[in-house]
């Protein structure tokens, strides 16, 4: 199982390959594609790229000196019909510096790059929300090597699509930066923060309406507004507890850490961190949490003291006894639910 | 590099306007069933205050029924309340539609029962390629039609203009976009009327277009803060748990403080903007011109 981390800078090719990723991602906006288009958007995120070709190259050299492969965002959730000749070039001229694939989730794109530059592999994006085996397949015959899946997914989920398809590549998230929404189904753009931000923590002023009109009644007033507060807490863990560190470094969550060993056994292929946009320090030490867990796994090391080695990691196990701060709660929980065949996991 | 063949259909402005209702909620049905037959006033009246902003075509009937989920694989009928709709349909001289969500895996064979209880020529509204390769391969019968979670566009009501959809157009007249849905049978889309939506935005499109009206969705998660009411940790809060419908049962409305933008709702895992008056306006010039042939009214 390879560790797949972000990058935004050259600089950080060499620190993250040392400190364990195998595979690194990029995004890059060349400067002709702003002169043609008049906008920045050549992959979900306007910001955390590469500043252009010279860039990429760097990327790319230094990334297959120390035998890492690169991957390219290309993930927009939808592009023009006027992007398509151009998004494919790019593609192009990424493969011919040595980069290994482009990470897409437009069904139009994909359907180009596999047609005209058949020896880049293609890697779904997890902005393609595809998250059952038909779905898989399907883009597959499109010309898909792997699967990125999205984040809100089961640990079963993820088994039974690894089981079924064993000639593509899976890769699930396992850290960092939480979307409430479905990435696939968010129609929205980030605003800046002082505009509101993401929308799932814009500042909506919601009130309760009982379907047919008027409020809730008294009693059931007072559990949604409970589960409120509930969901407000499970928010704050979404997004980092509050996007900050833990004392010693290590990025809090969303995390996955503890169901690394399930997905090693279900025959994952890569495991995701997120976080293009963020800072290298972070990118480093989220490499590193994601290495030590992942190393004892390799060493054949029982899961559960995997696990526990993993809870202990951040010296806060409080958080992580929380659940809120999972990708994968059903893991943590499994044992103490005594789950062991994992039936809750498969309920739809 | 991309373009390919594809034979338009034929301009939509000599035929009369399709006009279809969606419903999630199946417990809906019986008040349904006491109409023998369904006039536009009736599909209006389902809508309540909303129908304010629904301008419909003077000869706009009643042609389709929808019952399902595009959202929540919770929200999939069961076999019995879809054997009653499509007798409904009968009844009623209507086509039926059964609406599918995004699936996992678990869902697939529910939805195989499901889709086995529908009469040939029946619409799928499909929001999932596997689900519209499911339907392709097994039920050859039935007609895809790709729901609006298929066709991406900027749909965010808080941006200040309609500059920002400028920058990411949608992709919907891309040849392989086309090409894919030829492949996967479909021949119809299912939209949605975005803000800031010119009337003219889906002309030349090479589907005949349904437009979603008067409530637009903005986003849908997995995650469902309604559905984890009486839910406890692990499962509260995370994906592939049984819920209590709870969305079936309330809303939540609102607006961001100090703003006049859409009004903005969420019901479970989706948020909606519900369309103003000039949206409906603009629904209504697309129809007129041909680039609109179905609206479907639907709730939040």
């Amino acid at each position: 199982m390879r560790i797949t981390a972000p990058i935004s800078t050259p600089a950080e090719v060499e620190p993250l390959v040392r400190a364990g990723a195998r595979e690194l991602y990029c995004g890059v906006v060349p400067p002709d594609w702003i002169q043609r288009f008049n906008t920045s958007g050549v992959n979900r995120r306007v910001f955390g790229n590469l500043n252009g070709y010279a860039d990429l190259e760097r990327v790319v050299d230094k990334a297959t000196e120390l035998d890492a492969e690169v991957f390219l965002v290309l993930n927009a959730q939808q592009y023009g019909e006027q992007h398509l000749d151009a998004l494919t070039e790019i593609g192009a001229r990424f493969k011919s510096i040595g980069g290994k694939a482009a990470i897409v989730a437009d069904i139009s794109l994909i359907a180009s790059l596999a047609a005209n530059v058949p020896d880049l592999d293609i890697h779904v994006s997890s902005v393609a929300t595809c998250r059952n085996v038909e779905s898989a397949r399907f883009f597959a015959a499109l010309g898909a090597n792997r699967i990125i899946l999205p984040r809100d997914v089961t640990v079963a989920e993820i088994a039974a699509i690894t089981t079924e398809l064993p000639e593509l590549d899976i890769e699930a998230f396992v850290l960092n930066d939480g979307c409430v929404f479905e990435e696939g189904a968010c129609h929205t753009v980030h605003l800046p923060m002082n505009k509101g931000g993401p929308i799932c923590i814009d500042n909506y002023q919601f009130e309760y309406q009982a379907t047919g009109g008027g409020q809730p009644q008294e009693r059931a007033l007072r559990r949604l507004e409970q589960n409120d507060l509930d969901y407000k807490r499970w928010l704050w863990y979404r997004f980092g507890n509050g996007f900050t560190s833990a004392p010693n470094g290590y990025p809090w969550g969303p995390c996955g850490v503890c169901a690394m060993p399930a997905m090693h056994a279900a025959g994952v292929h890569s495991v995701k961190i997120a976080g293009r946009e963020g800072a290298s320090e972070r990118k480093i030490k989220s490499v590193e949490l994601v290495a030590r867990v992942l190393e004892r796994i390799e060493a054949g090391e029982p899961a559960d003291a995997v696990r526990k080695f993993a809870v202990g990691l951040r010296d806060a196990p409080s958080h992580c006894a929380s659940g809120y701060m999972c990708y994968y709660p059903e893991v943590r929980s499994r044992q103490e639910l005594g789950d062991t065949e994992g039936q809750l996991l498969t309920a739809v | 590099m991309t373009s390919t063949q594809h034979i338009p259909t034929p301009d939509s402005a000599t035929r009369p306007i399709e006009l279809g209702f969606a419903l999630v909620d199946e417990r809906e049905l019986a008040g349904f069933a006491r109409h023998e037959r369904l006039t536009r006033d009736d599909y209006l009246a389902q809508l309540g205050e909303a129908s304010d902003c629904v301008v419909l075509p003077d000869d706009a009937e009643p042609t389709h029924f929808f019952l399902g989920s595009e959202f929540c694989e919770h929200l999939l009928p069961n076999v019995e309340s879809i054997d009653r709709a499509v007798a409904l349909c009968e009844r009623w001289g209507l086509t039926f539609g059964l609406v599918t969500p995004i699936a996992c895996d678990g869902l697939f064979d529910p939805l195989r029962a499901a889709l086995r209880r529908l009469p040939a020529g029946s619409e799928v509204t499909v929001n999932d390629w596997g689900v519209a390769r499911l339907v392709q391969r097994e039920f050859p019968e039935l007609r895809p039609v790709a729901g609006r979670l298929l066709g991406k566009m900027l749909k965010d009501p808080r941006l200040p203009s309609a500059t920002w959809a400028r920058m990411y157009p949608n992709g919907l007249r891309a040849g392989p976009f086309r090409d894919i849905l030829d492949g996967l049978g479909i021949g119809r889309l299912e939209l949605d009327f975005p803000p800031f939506g010119a009337a003219d935005m889906y002309a030349g499109i090479d589907f005949p277009v349904g437009v979603r009206a008067p409530y637009g969705y903005i986003a849908k998660g997995r995650i469902c803060k309604l559905g984890s009411l009486s839910l406890d940790m692990p499962e509260k809060f995370s994906p592939g748990h049984k819920c209590h419908r709870e969305c079936l049962g309330f809303n939540e409305v609102g607006a961001r403080p100090g703003t006049h933008e859409l009004p903005t709702s969420q019901r479970g895992n989706t948020m909606y903007y519900r369309h103003a008056k000039g949206m409906a306006a603009a629904v209504a010039e697309a129809v007129n011109n041909g680039w609109v042939s179905r609206i479907v009214l639907s709730g939040a």
